[in-house]
């Protein structure tokens, strides 16, 4: 008798369920799209925020200070220390392996280069002097569990653009950048004699390199061939890292060696960029790891910013979305008075009416639910897909959130209602008072 | 005509005194899609404009530097040159630092220790960024001239404490200083000691000449690449250069960011409008029995719509003008917890939200047209 009721409500006002249904699905979609958006972006953007480039860099030790200024070393090349270039796989072992994207060793040179075209213009054949830098593109490192993985100074300058192509590993070739092209006369296919500390070589230039800093007026060549040219074969001078990260909140930012086992373990077990950097040093003797505060820190103000928003913003979607959905059930309620007085003349007790009401609406929340999931599901697919060209990934939790909310909503919007309608009393109703 | 028009709003004001719940329900539902509406509309710009400023943690943006520089490292540009940088941006100030770079000896007299190393002078003093949030960062006392802020490599490399005297020496010239503070970047300040530009300027033999100018520029990436060609233009003698690094990342990232804001919050209110329309609608259907009535006592059909779709109407300016009040309130108390800053309310979304409610309202009591090919009597009967 009580499924046959609440059948025969459904079929007998299949317009006015419908609208209720329609109401509820749409404000479940709101929900839907605005969470998963939510719970996605975070991810997606910090993966967007190394476009900024490595936020981790490594020196050794002992390492004496490198006396730089506009891209230009004036230090000599036997002074300071070097890190091993065998012990680079290693990184790919540490906890939070997977959240390094790329890392690229960096060995620079102080040396003399010049082009055979400068020699035979009329400029006067003048060795310009400049910095070579040896680095990977493109390289497969090996990582002790015997894998390979394959990273280079694209993954952490990723805002340098070559014109032509990046040199091949280990070949005799380099990129030069546009200021040091301009300046020497070097053009694709040309050929660089390169010179330092008594060493020759000749490298075919295969690209312009274009950085907007100080890397436009050095030379980009294969990190062995810079280590030929430095007499610093297997080593390297300073490493880039580019890891996505959690942004250090206060927690983050205590130091580790305060902190409590319990909370240690934690510290240890969350991406926080100073615990990324920690795990680095262990798996590096004799290496300084360093955080490049200026993109690690502002990557993760903006992120947070960016982050509390959209859950803010979601928040008040589901406000309105809970809001518009109760009324609506309310407002379902309250048009069938005449209904539940001609029940309760015929016997039925306040709560029982209440409950084939609250399952009725119950009935309709699951339904309302799950197509509004669906709908909010695809619409959140369309957004990531236009934005990061990427859907988020499904997540039961946001559906049980859903149909959660729904019941929730649902229920408290025609509790109201409901409690009133259980006070009436029935003759003056079915009198049309 | 006139008692007509009397009529009217009498009807229209006992149907809103009859039933106080349904009433409720209604302004409830178009208040929240108002409130809705509103907040996202206003934080929406705001939170974009505000991005752009929040991008500034990164540090400077764009660097002058004098032309050809690259190729001979000790290029100098005058002082002066810093004058003719525009400072005001519809976006906000433009931050700039001068800063002369050489290479000096540092040693500690007390202990002995020294070693070579990059000085910086810079005006104002201590502005490439220290980040507040590094667990190494001291606030030191910028104001007494010879005070120097040591980059942690520096500071290991000499064993140097705070408030240590510090030696710098550049050829015969001499200076010093003490420690004030020091600095971790994980960038090239690391390995630099910082003083004052004036003291650098004396220990180099440089007076009024600058190695290079930090602008940190506010705005969108647009408006940056706009601002850097306007000062190529104004300052013909420097390499001006926008720091690819970061004007490319944020810009990157920035597109992203307006992006799924906007798409989030179109979504959201083209859901929002629907939903509340629905529920609209769902109202106005009970209405068919007063229009069986009404129409059973001689009500012209058009009457009796124009009726509902006025009492409609009423409701959404009612609810848009509350909805709106408070979702304008939401969004400049949303502003406040993301940035630390109340949004600026902006009074065009105000008649914007108000419009949009009512038109949500009136769509949604549409369907009643629907009712005026209701016979009465079958109303009456309670036939559905």
């Amino acid at each position: 008798m009580f499924l046959r009721l609440v059948a025969d409500s459904f079929s007998r006002r299949p317009r006015h369920k419908l609208l209720t249904g329609a109401a509820l699905a749409l404000g479940m979609a709101v929900a839907t799209a605005a969470i998963s958006v939510s719970l996605d972006v975070g991810d997606r953007l910090a993966r967007e925020f190394r476009s900024l480039g490595a936020n981790l860099v490594v020196t050794a030790q002992a390492d004496s200070l490198p006396l730089e200024i506009g891209g230009v070393d004036y230090r000599p090349v036997n002074a300071g220390a070097y890190l091993p270039e065998s012990d680079l796989g290693k990184l790919k072992t540490i906890f939070w392996r997977n959240n390094i994207v790329g890392f690229a060793p960096a060995l620079e040179v102080p040396v003399e280069a010049w082009t055979k075209s400068s020699q035979t213009t009329s400029t006067p054949a003048v060795a310009a002097r400049t910095t070579l830098m040896g680095t990977w593109v493109n390289h497969s490192v090996s990582i002790p569990d015997g894998n390979a993985y394959v990273t280079g100074i694209e993954k952490t300058n990723p805002w340098w653009q070559v014109d032509g192509r990046w040199f091949k590993d280990g070949a005799e070739e380099c990129v030069v950048g546009k200021s040091f092209a301009a300046r020497s006369g070097a053009k694709i296919g040309s050929a660089l004699n390169v010179s330092a500390a008594g060493v020759n070589s000749s490298l075919v230039v295969t690209g312009i390199l274009s950085g907007g800093g100080a890397e436009d007026d050095t030379i980009v060549a294969p990190l062995m061939m810079a280590q030929k040219i430095a007499g610093k074969a297997g080593e390297y001078r300073r490493l880039y890292v580019s890891a996505l990260t959690k942004p250090e909140d206060d927690f983050g930012r205590r130091d580790p060696r305060t902190l409590a086992p319990a909370d240690y373990d934690r510290w240890y077990c969350t991406p926080y960029i100073s615990s990324i950097a920690l795990q680095i040093s262990q798996v590096l003797p004799g290496a300084d790891v360093r955080v490049i505060r200026r993109v690690a820190d502002g990557e993760g103000a903006v992120l947070t910013r960016v982050r509390t928003l959209l859950w803010l913003v979601t928040f008040a979607s589901l406000l309105a979305a809970a809001l518009a959905v109760g009324a609506s059930s309310a407002a379902s309620v309250i048009e069938r008075r005449t209904e539940i007085g001609l029940m309760k003349a015929l016997g039925a007790g306040s709560g029982t009416v209440g409950f084939l009401l609250a399952a009725e609406q119950l009935l309709l929340a699951l339904l309302g639910g799950g197509l509004g999931y669906s709908l909010g599901i695809l619409l959140a697919r369309l957004v990531g897909q236009k934005v990061f060209g990427a859907a988020p990934q499904f997540s039961f939790l946001v559906l049980s959130v859903i149909i959660g909310l729904a019941a929730v909503v649902t229920l408290l919007g025609s509790a109201i209602p409901l409690r009133r309608a259980s006070r009436y009393e029935p003759a003056p109703i079915l009198r049309g008072e | 005509m006139m008692p007509d028009r009397k009529m009217f709003w009498l009807i229209i004001r006992r149907i809103f005194a009859s039933n106080r719940a349904r009433l409720l329900v209604i302004l409830l539902a178009l208040g929240a899609g108002a409130a809705v509406t509103a907040a996202l509309l206003n934080l929406q710009v705001d939170a974009k404009r505000r991005l752009t400023t929040e991008f500034r943690a990164f540090g400077p943006n764009v660097v002058l530097v004098p032309k050809n520089s690259l190729s001979t490292a000790s290029a100098t540009l005058p002082e002066s040159a810093a004058r003719s940088v525009p400072s005001h941006l519809p976006a906000g100030e433009v931050r700039e630092s001068s800063a002369l770079y050489l290479v000096a000896d540092v040693s500690v007299p007390s202990s002995g220790k020294a070693t070579s190393a990059v000085i910086t002078g810079s005006n104002p003093f201590g502005f490439v960024t220290t980040f507040p949030r590094s667990p190494n960062y001291t606030e030191a006392n910028h104001s007494a001239e010879n005070v120097c802020v040591l980059g942690v490599r520096v500071a290991h490399q000499l064993n140097a404490q705070r408030d240590a005297e510090l030696t710098l020496s550049a050829s015969s010239r001499r200076e010093s200083c003490h420690v004030g503070s020091f600095k971790e970047t994980g960038g090239p300040e690391d390995d630099r000691v910082e003083i004052s530009l004036g003291a650098a300027q004396r220990l180099a033999d440089l007076p009024g000449r600058i190695s290079a100018i930090e602008l940190r520029v506010p705005g969108t990436p647009g408006a940056i690449q706009g601002y850097v060609a306007d000062l190529q233009r104004r300052i013909p003698e420097a390499d001006v250069r926008p720091i690819r690094q970061f004007t490319e990342g944020e810009a990157k990232i920035y597109d992203r960011i307006s992006g799924i804001l906007s798409a989030t919050v179109g979504l959201v209110l083209v859901l929002t409008a629907l939903c509340v329309m629905a529920a609209m609608t769902n109202v106005a259907m009970e209405r068919r029995n007063d229009v069986g009535l009404m129409k059973a006592i001689g009500g012209a059909t058009r009457r009796v719509l124009r009726l509902f779709l006025a009492e409609a109407a009423l409701l959404g300016l009612t609810g848009g003008v509350l909805g709106a009040a408070i979702g304008i309130l939401l969004s400049m108390w949303l502003g406040k917890a993301v940035f630390g800053i109340a949004a600026r309310p902006r009074l065009i979304v105000y008649p914007v939200t108000v419009a949009l409610t009512i038109i949500v309202a009136i769509a949604g009591a549409y369907p009643l047209r629907r009712l005026a090919n209701i016979r009465p009597a079958s109303v009456f009967r309670g036939e559905a």
